[in-house]
């Protein structure tokens, strides 16, 4: 297992990449968002196996530069940055849909495309693509999954 | 020779009806993916379906013939296909366009993708590609068109 170091690197297009313990995300990225790094572009997640790691991508209009802030988790959990940016609300629920993450403080935090029935979480490394999965819609028009073809199949 | 005169044309009803059908496949607006591009392409001016008698997109399902199910089918869509395909009146026909459409393409790995339309809906001609290009989706409606007088070979 890596030791996760909490620093400051380069990338290979020289964007600035800030490692961060995730009880210091939040401030970090207040600190940031007051430097000028007004704009959310992007939160990313990454399976590493071991530990999970989130990626916010944030952009200075001002400035025109991008600059990327690290974190990891061991158990899943990250602090919301809903707080600072309004965007993150949707793009924490896709992660939590698509990657299992779960972001401490979200207003919502329900899954953003799949079904509130699918199991398991796609994009996780573990996830186990030989249990099909197909999704029908119900009389009202909600969509629901189902391990057998159904009726709409 | 030219008389003026009124000709006769002999024929049974079963060919009428074949060559009225095959002859004004009117297709539905729906585009899913990238194909779509190449399915709009076929109506403008280049490559006009208006001389086959494809004569205009439909906006809706209960006025067309023709359902070309033009990009990736997600396990999301799948129902719905379904459902337009269901409302469409009979006698109706389904090209599989594109080969995400066919069997997957290269999403035939994923957890989302239907593998092959022909799991939801029966397919009368499917036009591989990634895209098709316009003229090849006209083909596939010609196709559709012989198979519709009986004339394909398969």
């Amino acid at each position: 297992m890596v030791e996760f170091q909490p620093g400051e690197e380069r990338g290979k297009d020289g964007r600035r990449i800030i490692k961060v313990r995730k009880e210091n995300l939040f401030e970090t990225l207040k600190r940031l968002k007051s430097e000028g790094y007004i704009h959310l572009s992007l939160i990313t997640g990454v399976d590493r196996k071991d530990y999970l790691e989130v990626v916010y991508h944030l952009h200075s209009l001002e400035k025109n530069e991008y600059i990327s802030v690290k974190t990891v988790t061991y158990n899943g959990v990250v602090p919301s940055v809903t707080p600072l940016w309004k965007s993150a609300d949707w793009e924490e629920r896709e992660e939590y849909d698509l990657m299992g993450i779960k972001f401490e403080g979200h207003p919502n935090l329900k899954r953003l495309f799949l079904p509130e029935n699918w199991v398991g979480h796609p994009l996780r490394k573990d996830y186990d693509l030989k249990n099909v999965q197909y999704i029908n819609v119900d009389e009202d028009g909600e969509d629901y999954a189902t391990f057998d073809q159904g009726d709409g199949w | 020779m030219k008389t003026g005169e009124p000709g006769i044309v002999t024929t049974t009803l079963e060919k009428a009806l074949e060559w009225g059908r095959s002859n004004s496949l009117w297709p539905l607006t729906f585009g899913l993916a990238c194909c779509a591009i190449e399915m709009m392409a076929i109506q403008a001016s280049k490559v006009d379906i208006s001389r086959f008698g494809s004569e205009i997109f439909r906006n809706s399902p209960r006025q067309s013939d023709l359902m070309i199910v033009s990009g990736t089918v997600t396990k999301k869509m799948a129902p719905r296909v379904k459902r337009l395909y269901d409302e469409m009146p009979y006698p109706k026909y389904v090209i599989a366009m594109g080969v995400c459409v066919i069997q997957g393409g290269p999403y035939v790995q994923g957890y989302s993708v239907v593998l092959g339309v022909d799991r939801v809906v029966p397919v009368d001609v499917y036009v591989p590609g990634c895209p098709p290009t316009p003229e090849a989706l006209t083909y596939g409606i010609i196709t559709l068109q012989k198979k519709i007088r009986g004339e394909a070979v398969r």
